[in-house]
């Protein structure tokens, strides 16, 4: 109502009572119609280009109420006037007739009167009985006639031309031995019209009357039960096209039979489908992003393991280092992430084939770290100390691990360790040494499978006063036609099986019937066969741990 | 604490340490990337458990399909508590269960059975599922 409430008088253009002819826009103003156009279109600032903007604005409304008004209210005032002049004709008529009764009854009284012989020539008896027609107020004229139609008398004055607002009637002046002649008495229907005028102008009036009823009626009622609720519904609209997931508020009159509720709460519905709908949109975008984010970071890691993949690979030794001594040797060397906690080492020294495979805890990035830890002592072991004694190099490297990770003191950080199996081959005795630290030494002679096995403890891990005592070398005989194997537990720890039956370990043995299945074979085609056959068993399981195995065959 | 009870995943095993009935469990595979961080709190408990010098059975059911070498680090270090308990005179149980055919896990049982000597150590196979 802002508008129409804050109009000064003088702003209103045209009016109800004015008699030019009144815009409808002036009306509508002056009737606080307008404000919904002005409240809309005060929210312009943030509309964005979209297909409610139109409708937004409140134009559609304004037009509504307008519509509304200009179709029925013509209707309305066509009928009340109508009916009113009807009404009014009716009862002018009716007057009419009653008037010209009146004057009948007037005339023929009079001239029953004046009916006597020789009236023709007797002013005296019909002036007086003309004078005293004068007296009814609405009396013009009268005269008296006689059968030819000569004047005999008169009173009043004889009105000019044809008037609606007479009424003339004749009384015959008969009877027997009389003179004939005829009595004429006009009277004024002046009155009559008069009051016709009146009940036409109270009928406009009342049209007007109803007209201001109707418009006031009309917009409290538009506006109450279209207008607002629509606006609400627009308001909501428009913010819903923002992505602001409003909903219209029913105030708790909803009436499923009211059209407007049941657009308005349709459209809380749907505001709701497009808000989960936005909403798992956005889910997914978050996720796509994420996701993005996280191939980022894994192709970082990735990138950044290949590289220490590349420095692991760097430490391992050259797979024909002990080709010179006639030792024939095969590796298998998977680690399960790139790089891994499997170590082994390869190197002929001092006339001495020395064979080392080593696993240390964990794999990835944690147990490449321990593999450089036991390369370096390793390296240190052998050719600073000179060792060249299977259990001395276990010893020496369960000292050095447990010295570099400070695993001696209390509290210790580090729970790592190893297990290590050491092979060395002096080709000129035909001598082979064991020693393992949680690492047997399979060997496979003649169809027959065999296991040296060495201490049942790793290397490394802080000290828990169980120790078992240092393991001692082992003498291992060199026959021909025995193929020696070093392998990880990442080799025999293959969990699958036959498929829907719950995973089982293949195991030392597993592997060792799937290498006696190819013994014949080269070393390098017995570990790429192996290598299918693990595949083979796993299944669909993946592979848990890093795998090492170093075949070779002695001269 | 009472109880600790954690459902298994891919790389860790069901945890039901059940310290107030003395019942201990572990059921699954074990090869977590961290198996310190996995096993830490555990062994913390346990000690927690056994300092409180109770004299109840206590019962320790492992039942490992597979387990890596730092996990059998750890069930070691969950072990030796146990063992140091039962050598103070608690009764302690250790049963090692592992699936038929499985000689991998019964082996392992085996090795370590033999660091038991007060503790009660059982090894029995389970039948398949």
């Amino acid at each position: 109502m802002s508008t129409a409430e804050t109009s000064p008088p003088a702003a209103r253009r045209g009016g109800l009572r004015g008699s030019g002819p009144m815009r409808r826009e002036d009306l509508l103003d002056t009737l606080g119609f307008a404000d919904v156009a002005a409240d809309v279109a005060g929210a312009d600032a943030i509309m964005a280009p979209g297909a409610l903007r139109g409708a937004a604005r409140g134009r559609d409304l304004d037009s509504l109420t307008r519509t509304l008004f200009l179709r029925i209210y013509p209707v309305i005032a066509a009928v009340v006037l109508l009916t009113q002049a009807g009404i009014a004709w009716i009862n002018h008529a009716d007057q009419l007739r009653l008037h010209a009764d009146r004057a009948n009854l007037l005339a023929s009284l009079t001239a029953s009167a004046l009916a006597r012989p020789g009236w023709e020539r007797a002013p005296e008896i019909f002036g007086p009985q003309l004078q005293a027609l004068a007296r009814d107020p609405a009396f013009r004229y009268a005269v008296l006639r006689d059968a030819a139609g000569a004047l005999v008398g008169s009173a009043g004055e004889r009105p000019q031309g044809r008037d609606w607002n007479r009424v003339q009637v004749s009384a015959e002046l008969a009877g027997p031995g009389l003179a004939a002649g005829s009595l004429t008495v006009v009277l004024s229907a002046e009155e009559l019209r008069d009051n016709a005028e009146r009940q036409a102008l109270l009928a406009l009036g009342t049209s007007l009357v109803l007209m201001l009823a109707f418009v006031a009626t009309l917009q409290r009622t538009v506006r109450r039960h279209v207008v607002a609720p629509l606006q609400r519904l627009l308001v909501a609209m428009r913010a819903v096209e923002h992505k602001r997931w409003t909903a219209v508020d029913l105030g708790g009159a909803y009436r499923p039979s009211n059209e407007i509720d049941a657009i308005s709460q349709a459209f809380n519905s749907m505001v709701e489908g497009l808000r989960s709908g936005d909403e798992a949109k956005r889910l997914l975008q978050a996720l796509e992003t994420a996701h993005a984010e996280l191939a980022a970071a894994n192709r970082q890691v990735v990138e950044s393991i290949g590289y220490a993949r590349r420095i692991q690979a760097s430490v391992l030794p050259e797979r024909g280092a002990l080709a010179a001594s006639g030792v024939d040797l095969a590796v298998l060397y998977e680690p399960l992430h790139l790089v891994g906690g499997d170590y082994y080492w390869l190197e002929e020294i001092d006339g001495l084939c020395v064979i080392v495979v080593a696993d240390c805890t964990g794999h990835g990035v944690p147990g490449a770290f321990l593999t450089l830890i036991v390369a370096t002592a390793l390296d240190r072991l052998l050719h600073e100390r000179s060792l060249r004694s299977p259990a001395a190099i276990l010893a020496g490297l369960d000292a050095m691990v447990r010295a570099q990770l400070r695993q001696d003191g209390r509290g210790a950080e580090s729970d790592d360790g190893l297990d290590c199996g050491v092979c060395v081959f002096d080709p000129a005795r035909r001598s082979l040494l064991f020693a393992g630290a949680g690492l047997s030494l399979t060997t496979i002679r003649a169809g027959a499978v065999e296991q040296v096995r060495g201490g049942r403890r790793g290397l490394g891990y802080p000290r828990t006063g169980r120790e078992a005592p240092p393991e001692s070398d082992t003498p291992v005989p060199v026959e021909p036609g025995t193929t020696f194997y070093l392998m990880t537990d990442g080799v025999t720890d293959q969990m699958g099986g036959a498929p829907g039956v719950r995973p089982k370990l293949l195991g030392r043995q597993g592997v060792a019937e799937r290498l006696l299945a190819r013994a014949a074979e080269g070393l390098d085609a017995q570990l790429a066969g192996l290598e299918r056959d693990l595949a083979a068993y796993r299944g669909g399981e993946l592979r848990r741990d890093d795998m090492t195995l170093v075949a070779f065959r002695l001269p | 604490m009472t109880r600790i009870q954690i459902a298994a995943t891919e790389r860790s095993p069901e945890v039901d340490f059940d310290f107030e009935t003395g019942r201990l469990s572990l059921r699954g595979e074990s090869y977590p990337e961290d198996a310190a961080a996995f096993y830490g709190p555990l062994l913390q408990a346990l000690r927690g458990h056994l300092a409180e010098g109770g004299q109840a059975p206590l019962a320790f059911e492992v039942a490992l399909a597979y387990f890596n070498s730092s996990s059998a680090k750890a069930l070691m270090n969950l072990f030796m508590p146990l063992e140091d308990a039962a050598a103070a005179g608690r009764p302690v149980t250790i049963r090692w269960l592992y699936a038929e055919g499985d000689d991998t896990i019964a082996e392992a049982g085996a090795d370590f059975a033999a660091d038991f000597e007060h503790a009660a150590f059982e090894l029995a196979m389970e039948a398949q599922v």
